[in-house]
């Protein structure tokens, strides 16, 4: 694309020289830009052209009020228990404080959340649900190697809630009365235990020494029962070769526990051979 | 305090802030063939106090008021988890990005700047990015048609709530006022997460009357929603 010099941001043009010039000027991508239409390129390019153009800044803030009501038109209501899982989840994640710079108006920080906070788990026949994860910390092993969630979360202090946060339901499990404990060898290396409580349907998992994987890989945890595999989320990094603690809850019949090497993004269902198999006994 | 419903013909009406008081209409899916006609079940509205502002809100949530960020989600989770599920598809990974933009406003609520828009438009301008994001990706592309196709089965069991609100009529109407390439590539842009290019290419037209049609279509959608 043509980038040359950049027009007078006004919106009036001789006629007949429209077409070369509207492939030059950035601002008639004002409305495929607020609608997220547009190549990363564009965007930038665009960002630039905002950056010095007060029309166009009051244009895109006048747009997008426009395609919030787009949004608002097209509502359709959460499920129930939705804002209560949310609720949880917002409570283990540390928030920004403020700038005293400003920030571009609906500027995107790229931030993932947590998939470490959130877990789907499937029971059968039933609605999936989610349920917050309760990844993470430690439980022997001490808060300081409380798994930090991804980008998302910032310094120790954050850690340490996240860890305290959560704790309790690792607790909840190790002193569950049925509580039982499996270890099986991981095939690739490395050790894997799962404490279960039956009566809680849940369990913590914990790794020993696992390979170490390229940073685009992770190892992903699942459940596998009779309706197919349920990703139960991702480990995270190993810290002095202990991966986990995670906290799995909604045990169905039948299910096992599994590992495989995924994207570092996860992945909905398996894409490499499991590494582990474990069954729970359920 | 809401306007009342503006009078039928009109779509100039100001209101310059997001509707935040819905009617539900649980749209009952239990099989392919079942019609698309809503059962009206009007239910009160999900909490929230009517007429809060939802800037107020995000403003509080930044000091870290639960109760606001609860009210915020009253007031947002709607329209974003609509939107994302327009362009998404998948119902579960729909309520994973829904849930993924309202913990990045509770995550970055000290950052939104009531000067540069409404709250309403920071948290719905956050959602159709990030679900436009997720589209694009190759790799959640073959994510998502997996999960739809895991979740299509019991999906249609489960019965679905249709928001319709002031604004949904006065959207409405307002996109009807459009021309005919203009709500084309509008909609086809915000509702299905198209780029321009792709929009051209899928109605046959030329790439700069797309983006001028955008443009001019959403100028012409703010005039006759009466926002700024």
């Amino acid at each position: 694309m043509a980038e040359g010099r950049k027009p007078p941001a006004g919106r009036r043009r001789a006629p007949g020289r429209v077409a070369r010039l509207s492939r030059a000027d950035p601002h008639t991508l004002v409305g495929a830009y607020v609608m997220d239409a547009v190549s990363d390129g564009d965007r930038a390019r665009f960002d630039q052209h905002l950056a010095s153009c007060e029309t166009c800044q009051a244009e895109v803030r006048g747009l997008r009020e426009a395609t919030a009501r787009l949004a608002a038109a097209a509502a359709i209501r959460p499920r129930a228990g939705l804002r209560e899982q949310t609720m949880l989840a917002a409570g283990q994640i540390r928030q920004l404080p403020p700038v005293t710079r400003d920030s571009p108006a609906g500027r995107v920080t790229r931030w993932r959340v947590p998939r470490h906070a959130l877990v789907r788990l499937t029971g059968a026949g039933r609605p999936r649900a989610w349920v917050p994860r309760l990844a993470v910390a430690v439980a022997a092993a001490s808060v300081a190697a409380a798994v930090v969630m991804g980008s998302a979360m910032h310094g120790a202090e954050s850690r340490l809630s996240l860890a305290q946060g959560r704790s309790h339901a690792i607790a909840a499990v190790l002193s569950a009365p049925d509580v039982t404990m499996m270890t099986a060898e991981v095939r690739s290396g490395g050790s894997a235990t799962v404490v279960m409580s039956h009566r809680d349907r849940a369990l913590v998992f914990t790794a020993a020494d696992l390979p170490a994987l390229p940073g685009s890989r992770s190892y992903e945890l699942w459940l596998m029962g009779p309706g197919g595999p349920r990703p139960a989320g991702m480990l995270p990094a190993a810290r002095r070769g202990m991966s986990g603690p995670m906290v799995v809850s909604g045990l169905a019949r039948g299910d096992k526990v599994s590992l495989t090497v995924e994207p570092a993004s996860g992945s909905a269902r398996p894409t490499s051979p499991p590494i582990l198999m474990l069954g729970l006994g359920t | 305090m809401w306007p009342r419903q503006p009078s039928s013909s009109a779509c100039g009406q100001a209101d310059r802030a997001i509707s935040t008081e819905y009617t539900y209409v649980n749209v009952s899916r239990t099989g392919p063939g079942a019609p698309g006609a809503p059962r009206e079940t009007a239910s009160p509205g999900s909490g929230g106090p009517p007429g809060a502002d939802l800037g107020v809100l995000i403003a509080r949530v930044a000091r870290g008021d639960e109760d606001a960020f609860r009210g915020v989600f009253d007031h947002a989770a709607g329209p974003v988890l609509g939107t994302v599920r327009r362009i998404l598809r998948d119902p579960a990974q729909s309520e994973e990005v829904m849930q993924e933009v309202l913990l990045e406003v509770w995550r970055t609520a000290a950052r939104f700047d009531p000067a540069a828009g409404s709250g309403a438009a920071w948290i719905m301008t956050l959602a159709h990015r990030r679900a436009v994001d997720r589209v694009r990706s190759e790799h959640s592309a073959a994510q998502r048609e997996l999960r739809a196709a895991v979740a299509s089965v019991d999906y249609d069991e489960v019965a679905e709530a249709v928001e319709v609100s002031l604004d949904h009529e006065r959207v409405r109407r307002c996109l009807t006022s459009l021309t005919e390439l203009q709500r084309e590539a509008v909609t086809l842009a915000y509702y299905r997460g198209y780029t321009y290019r792709e929009v051209a290419e899928l109605l046959g037209v030329a790439v700069g009357t797309i983006k001028t049609r955008m443009r001019d279509g959403l100028i012409r959608l703010r005039d006759c929603l009466g926002v700024e």
